[in-house]
């Protein structure tokens, strides 16, 4: 170490990262969920946490927000603790957790109003800041609805403008939009998008992939462990190949034919049309449709697409566990 | 400090709004306990008077008659039939319509003449074992006093001066209660099952509903320690406690004319250390219960039954086994019972109780440094 240099335990904080995570684990009973993992997320990212049910992913965000102690390992939120400086860590957090987490008797206001009041808001900030986050969120007019009485979009706004009272530096949001209907997710990331514009940090979980398509980074996560990560044009590059989409109108039968064809990888079902990596040198529309004609299946449609995030993690499954491809196959969209 | 403040009375704002909106948990902090009150003031009364009796005849003479008057003017028996024969008791105790059987042999009149022992037969329906005990104590004195009524004019008759005859008369007086008034007995030792419900039940669900749901979380972020919240959360019940506790009073003075005979800031500090007893212990449930069923049915178990069977508001302590007498010392309300009994009935202060106020202190104290502790363990999941 430099002697000119400030010492490290000055408390001098690398700000340009909003977590940093070092072998971090946490296990409950015999069951790992998370194992060992290192992970930076930079300050001002929308991060998204991507994996199936069960992966780790809230696990993990519960340990960055100090309401889970991991078994070995430390995580920093803006260079402090998780575990030894919590008290310092949590004024700069907002933490929304998976399942509605309101009081269902009391009304948005009271809500958000008594969440802002333990956080330490004053008196006149609640005022102003209730004021515009509710009308920023359209839920003006339900200032006095209990929670209970709110739609299951609206719920999700009441959870995320509560976390927001205390202006956080740092959102850490357990599948926010799971179970809420596809306007509702839209509107909810439309008000990610202004809170990162706003420089805020946000790790986000998701079991949907084209939400990835909004984070400014993801990172794959699967049975406690980090797999992938880094920009979504950056995962979409590691895929070898080119995405191509088979519109027909019996896609299993074309599913079935397109199998075993040369230079096909990872056929998968996406809603009703197989999309297929095309990893050959040559261009996929020619021998994809006379694969197609050989097994007598007519009326196709083959075009080349741009490879989303939705296929990327078909192909990661695929690589890494063919068995559980179809289990992961079409989120919505 | 200031801040603190403002959190703990954020909490108990929250905490008198869950209240206002949950008409059910209303009802049952301030309506039960007038009900049970009047319930138990009235109906389950251990005051026996008016007993239907039943008197058979058989003699059918000036003296029989007059002996069977002795019931039908006495205010502890009420006279409703009077039978032929035997089976005439048969069918009015299995119709419930008569409890005592007065039972005149032939011949009384004859032997009361020829200076025997005249025979009556008392028959006590003991399916109602208190009634049943007062009624033969009555009855027993009774029978005394006509003894002693004829004794008298046989001696008159006799021409002696029974004065000058030593005689022993008990005169019996039951302190504190003079009239034995079950009302005086109950309304004080109710008042104790009652805040012990209120308090213990609700605490033991509160804490556990946070953590059902999900608000537990967000309140663990919060700058709020654990102590705020604890106080936050007891704070709104014990006022409901002593709200109760005024009601009862308010109504056991004037409906019931329970009287308070001793020192009420005794009875007040009592009850607030009572109180923070049961409190503690809610919140002990809270902290072990794994979820709001279980936490009510563990409430139930530590609250009510033993502040009714336990501590000796329904039943004496030195009646109960020895065993059973044990397990009251671990719960607050035999001393409760007997704080309260000895400030409204036999004029107490501190001076008498002090040691169960003191027994009390420290077991409020312990409660809530134990369930603190509990709770704090569990929540660092």
């Amino acid at each position: 170490m430099s002697t000119t240099g400030p010492p490290a335990d000055l408390g001098v904080i690398d700000d340009t990262l909003a977590v940093r995570i070092r072998g971090l684990r946490r296990t409950f009973g015999e069951t790992v969920a998370i194992a060992d993992i290192d992970l930076d997320v930079p300050a001002g990212a929308v991060f998204g946490l991507l994996g199936p049910d069960g992966a780790g992913k809230s696990t993990l965000i519960r340990m960055l927000a100090t309401v889970l102690t991991p078994d070995a390992g430390d995580a920093e939120v803006f260079g402090h603790s998780v575990t030894r400086e919590a008290a310092l860590v949590t004024p700069r957090i907002g933490y929304m957790s998976q399942r509605f987490s309101m009081y269902p008797d009391l009304s948005v206001s009271e809500n958000l109003n008594f969440f802002a009041t333990i956080r330490g808001v004053s008196r006149a900030d609640r005022r102003t800041r209730s004021k515009a986050l509710l009308e920023s969120m359209g839920l003006a007019e339900f200032t006095d609805r209990q929670a209970q009485f709110l739609s299951g979009g609206m719920k999700q706004k009441l959870m995320l403008a509560t976390t927001l009272m205390h202006e956080p530096d740092l959102l850490l949001l357990d599948e926010p939009t799971t179970g809420v209907d596809p306007v509702s997710r839209r509107e909810f990331w439309r008000i990610l998008a202004g809170l990162h514009r706003a420089g805020k940090s946000v790790v986000v979980a998701t079991p949907y992939m084209d939400e990835a398509e909004r984070c400014t980074q993801v990172a794959f996560i699967d049975k406690g462990a980090i797999g992938e990560s880094g920009t979504p044009e950056e995962i979409k590059q590691r895929v070898p190949g080119q995405l191509v989409e088979v519109v027909a109108a019996e896609p299993r039968a074309a599913l079935a034919a397109l199998q075993d064809v040369p230079g096909v990888a990872s056929p998968h079902l996406f809603g009703d049309v197989v999309r297929v990596l095309w990893s050959d040198a040559v261009a996929p529309v020619q021998p994809l449709a006379a694969a197609l004609a050989e097994a007598a299946i007519a009326d196709v449609a083959v075009r080349p697409i741009p490879m989303d995030m939705e296929s990327v993690f078909a192909f990661l499954a695929d690589t890494r566990a063919p068995a559980a491809a179809g289990s992961l196959e079409g989120g919505e969209s | 400090m200031k801040a603190a403040l403002v959190r703990i009375g954020a909490i108990v704002r929250k905490e008198f709004r869950h209240l206002g909106r949950d008409s059910r948990t209303l009802l049952a902090v301030v309506i039960t306990p007038v009900i049970q009150l009047l319930l138990f003031a009235y109906a389950i009364s251990f005051d026996v008077e008016h007993v239907p009796t039943i008197v058979i005849d058989f003699d059918q003479t000036t003296q029989s008659r007059e002996y069977a008057s002795l019931y039908s003017s006495s205010p502890f028996f009420n006279v409703v039939q009077h039978g032929s024969s035997m089976s005439d008791v048969d069918a009015a105790f299995d119709a419930n319509s008569a409890r005592v059987a007065i039972v005149i042999p032939s011949g009384f009149a004859k032997s009361l003449a020829a200076g025997e022992q005249a025979q009556v037969a008392v028959l006590i329906d003991g399916s109602e074992p208190n009634a049943a005990k007062v009624s033969q104590a009555y009855s027993v004195a009774l029978n005394q006093l006509y003894s002693q009524e004829l004794t008298r004019d046989w001696a008159d008759a006799q021409g002696l001066d029974l004065s000058s005859l030593g005689m022993l008369e008990p005169r019996v007086r039951t302190w504190y209660n003079p009239e034995r008034r079950s009302s005086d007995f109950l309304i004080p030792g109710l008042m104790i099952v009652i805040i012990a419900i209120v308090t213990v039940q609700q605490t033991a669900v509160t804490l556990v509903r946070e953590r059902d749901l999900g608000t537990q979380e967000q309140l663990e972020i919060s700058p709020m320690r654990r102590v705020e919240l604890m106080v936050g959360k007891l704070l709104p019940w014990t006022l409901i406690a002593f709200l109760d506790v005024a009601l009862i009073t308010g109504l056991g003075r004037t409906i019931f004319e329970v009287p308070l005979r001793g020192n009420f800031w005794t009875l007040a500090v009592g009850a607030a250390l009572f109180v923070f007893a049961s409190l503690g212990m809610g919140l002990l449930i809270s902290a072990i219960a794994p979820s709001l069923d279980t936490a009510n049915i563990i409430a139930m178990l530590v609250a009510f039954l033993p502040s009714f069977l336990l501590s000796g508001f329904a039943f004496a302590l030195d009646q109960i086994p020895t065993w059973l007498a044990w397990i009251s010392y671990a719960f607050p309300a035999r001393y409760m019972v007997t704080i309260s009994r000895g400030v409204f009935l036999k004029g107490a202060g501190f001076t008498e109780v002090w040691p169960e106020l003191a027994l009390l202190s420290g077991y409020a104290l312990v409660m809530i440094v134990i369930s603190s502790v509990l709770y704090g363990r569990r929540s660092s999941r």
